[in-house]
């Protein structure tokens, strides 16, 4: 009884402080959410505001789609299977760089991050010139006309592979930076006299590098790796700006193919279906790294 | 400690008082409508007799419209209607379809607004709209609008808004460039045009994607049919012989270099090609907004050169129409017939909105004009596309087929099929 009434008054106390972001969680997240999964379900018509409840009939014309929605799911795929390696690797190589620089070494900090916080639509439109058509595109200029190493102009942001490799690209440069800040972060954690024991046994950079700051940094580049993951299933400005998605929908994502569901077609029932179906994905894959990290950290622990 | 709760306490009700008022409070403030009608309420006692109503007018003008609007159209309004405000506010025009949309959902719609004529049916078959044709007058009101942009607000038998301003593409040639191809003035033909261009061996006429908007007149002057006339049907239309032609004629123009599509070549954008390299491409009126520059660069308006003796075209514009949730649903019609007189549609077409009335066609202002009769001249040869709530599934069928076909090689006759058996599902 004594027990039940403590934390009852621990509880009371909490609550106070609770209280606000529970209200703001409730109103701006949780409210939404579950009206998402309301009208995944139903037939919304937006102006009268009707919602008639269909079963998964939007679920069902998602998936059945054409090919819209498996070739956005495949881009989504793609483009964490291609940008997270180059992100994680060059994010830790360039903040191993960075941290055993003796000068400048906030000048490059500031240099790697610039990326990060410039805005989309900003890079979007100066990528969008680098690829653009015919001899007005930086990338058709150079190839063509100045190092002649192609005959044609290509139209990069107009094909499949070439549409997706810019969009890639885009957010490999743009991720580099933050990825880079949460390694030096994690670099700053690991003891000097393991560097120090390893330079004795005659371990060079490299092999400092293999076998201390890579191992340590696991947990680090797990929360990097997370992070990314989700991020690759909320692909949508560099879509929006540079491919819109063409050739047909062979560029898109599953957040552009929401908006174009809402916005184009006025199908709100299939976009929430399809914000749905992103969301347990992120929430499986999520789960499964979960699980799969805490048994690492455990077998390391227990060979230790 | 009990002090240090208490502040705590304290503290934390105060944030979330703060929060719920600023919240109550947001609302309130950016909802329109609920502003607006707490607006006429608080007025009533003052304005009982005047009665004065607000209006909200959503509008994308660029520059020169929205001057001429708020300078000239305005001003002509207050001194009709004192009684009515209007409240105009321009909107960013590469979002606007989707904040129209947005708004039809939180309910912050404005009273009437400006809208692209291929919009005006969807909006409709979501029940945004009002429907105009129940009020009594509109038959009158309506007798002397052009057949062509009147009939884009048709759905379901109900005129769900008024024409506002009309436009088509046109040819807008090079005349230097023609000149290098032999031709010493704008060609009357496209045979003419084509036998000049063949021999060139880089592209001379420019499209920009593979759209309705950009490929119907292509389509439909080389003889391709969409639908039958009541728009009901593609099939046997879209995949007719006289189609399948139409765009094989393109695809041999295509391979023998004298047509680029920009969005399937990487070609350059016709705007910036149409100084140098270009001899033609067909535009809206807008090309021409400044008509002195243009001139000087050798650029000209010309009538779309006839194939088969045929010229054709693709009409644009602009309705007027009023929305479902409008609480002032009948001083929103007033103001949207007001745009339509020739009053105001004379004072827009200073700016270069073609008006929609027959009355004007024949108007002295247009005739004079070098880019505005060409205009008014090509949109006898121009037609509609197809209107239909479904339209942005009917431009993505279209749009694909024809990448299918430019991009991948894809075989005409079973392309064409397939597509009108889509856009048959559509326009059920």
């Amino acid at each position: 009884m004594k027990r039940v009434n403590r934390s009852l008054k621990e509880f009371g106390t909490a609550l106070p402080f609770v209280l606000p972001g529970l209200l703001l969680v409730s109103v701006f997240i949780l409210y939404p959410m579950l009206f998402t999964i309301r009208i995944s379900l139903s037939d919304y018509k937006i102006v009268t505001g009707d919602i008639d409840f269909i079963g998964l009939l939007n679920f069902k014309n998602v998936f059945a789609s054409g090919s819209k929605f498996w070739f956005a799911l495949r881009n989504n795929v793609l483009y964490a299977i291609v940008t997270i390696p180059f992100i994680i690797f060059g994010g830790m190589l360039f903040a191993y760089l960075v941290n055993n620089l003796k000068h400048g070494q906030s000048l490059f900090r500031v240099g790697f991050y610039l990326p990060v916080i410039t805005s989309w639509v900003i890079v979007a439109l100066v990528f969008q010139y680098m690829f653009n058509n015919s001899n007005r595109g930086l990338i058709n200029y150079l190839l063509v006309d100045v190092f002649k190493v192609m005959d044609d102009y290509v139209p990069w942001l107009l094909r499949e592979w070439s549409g997706n490799a810019a969009i890639w690209i885009m957010g490999i440069w743009k991720n580099v930076g933050w990825a880079m800040l949460i390694f030096l972060a994690g670099l700053q954690g690991i003891s000097k006299d393991l560097y120090e024991a390893a330079a004795l046994d005659g371990a060079g950079i490299f092999k400092r590098f293999i076998h201390i700051t890579m191992p340590s940094l696991r947990p680090v580049t797990y929360y990097v790796m997370v992070n990314m993951i989700i991020g690759s299933f909320n692909v949508f400005i560099q879509v929006l700006m540079l491919t819109s998605g063409n050739p047909n929908g062979r560029t898109s994502t599953l957040q552009y193919l929401l908006y174009d569901r809402a916005f184009n077609q006025y199908n709100f029932g299939e976009a929430s279906a399809i914000g749905l179906i992103s969301a347990v994905i992120i929430l499986v894959v999520t789960l499964t790294l979960n699980h799969r990290m805490n048994r690492n950290a455990d077998d390391t622990e227990e060979t230790a | 400690m009990k002090k240090i709760r208490f502040l705590a306490v304290l503290s934390a009700l105060v944030l979330a008082l703060g929060c719920m008022w600023g919240c109550g409070n947001g609302k309130g403030g950016s909802s329109a409508p609920a502003s607006n009608s707490e607006a006429n309420k608080d007025g009533e006692p003052k304005n009982s007799s005047a009665s004065e109503v607000k209006i909200t007018f959503w509008h994308t003008y660029g520059d020169a419209e929205e001057k001429a609007f708020l300078e000239e159209v305005l001003p002509l309004w207050e001194a009709a209607h004192p009684e009515i405000k209007v409240e105009a506010v321009r909107q960013d025009g590469s979002q606007y379809h989707e904040m129209i949309v947005t708004s039809f959902g939180t309910g912050m719609s404005p009273d009437v607004a400006r809208v692209d004529i291929t919009n005006v049916a969807a909006y409709a078959s979501i029940g945004g709209l009002a429907a105009l044709s129940d009020y009594p007058d509109f038959a009158t009101v309506s007798a002397d609008c052009l057949e062509g942009p009147l009939s884009t607000n048709l759905y379901k038998g109900k005129y769900y808004g008024l024409p506002l301003d009309t436009n088509c593409k046109a040819a807008v040639m090079n005349m230097n460039v023609m000149k290098d191809l032999g031709l010493n003035e704008a060609p009357k033909t496209m045979e003419e045009f084509i036998a000049a261009a063949e021999k060139r061996g880089s592209y001379s006429l420019n499209v920009s994607g593979v759209g309705d908007w950009d490929m119907y007149p292509y389509f439909w002057l080389f003889g391709g049919v969409l639908t039958d006339d009541g728009f009901t049907k593609a099939t046997g239309y879209l995949d007719s012989a006289a189609s399948v032609n139409a765009i094989k004629k393109m695809i041999e123009l295509h391979d023998k270099k004298v047509f680029t599509i920009r969005d399937i070549d990487g070609s350059v954008d016709a705007w910036d090609g149409i100084n140098s390299e270009y001899a033609m491409f067909f535009e809206g009126p807008w090309y021409f907004g400044s008509y002195e520059d243009t001139k000087q660069k050798g650029i000209e308006a010309a009538n779309i050169p006839t194939f088969n003796g045929r010229s054709a075209s693709v009409v644009g514009g602009e309705d007027i129409v009023v929305f479902s949730n409008s609480k002032n649903r009948d001083a929103a019609y007033e103001f949207a017939k007001f745009m339509t007189t020739p009053e105001a549609q004379l004072a827009l077409l200073k700016s270069g909105q073609l008006p929609i009335l027959k009355s004007l066609t024949e108007n002295e202002a247009i005739k004079s004009n070098p880019v505005w009769s060409v205009y008014m001249s090509q949109m006898n040869s121009a037609m509609a596309r197809i209107p239909s709530p479904n339209n942005s599934q009917i431009q993505e069928i279209w749009s694909e087929t024809i990448t299918n076909i430019f991009l991948n090689g894809a075989d005409v006759e079973t392309e064409l099929h397939n597509a009108a058996a889509l856009i048959d599902a559509q326009l059920k």
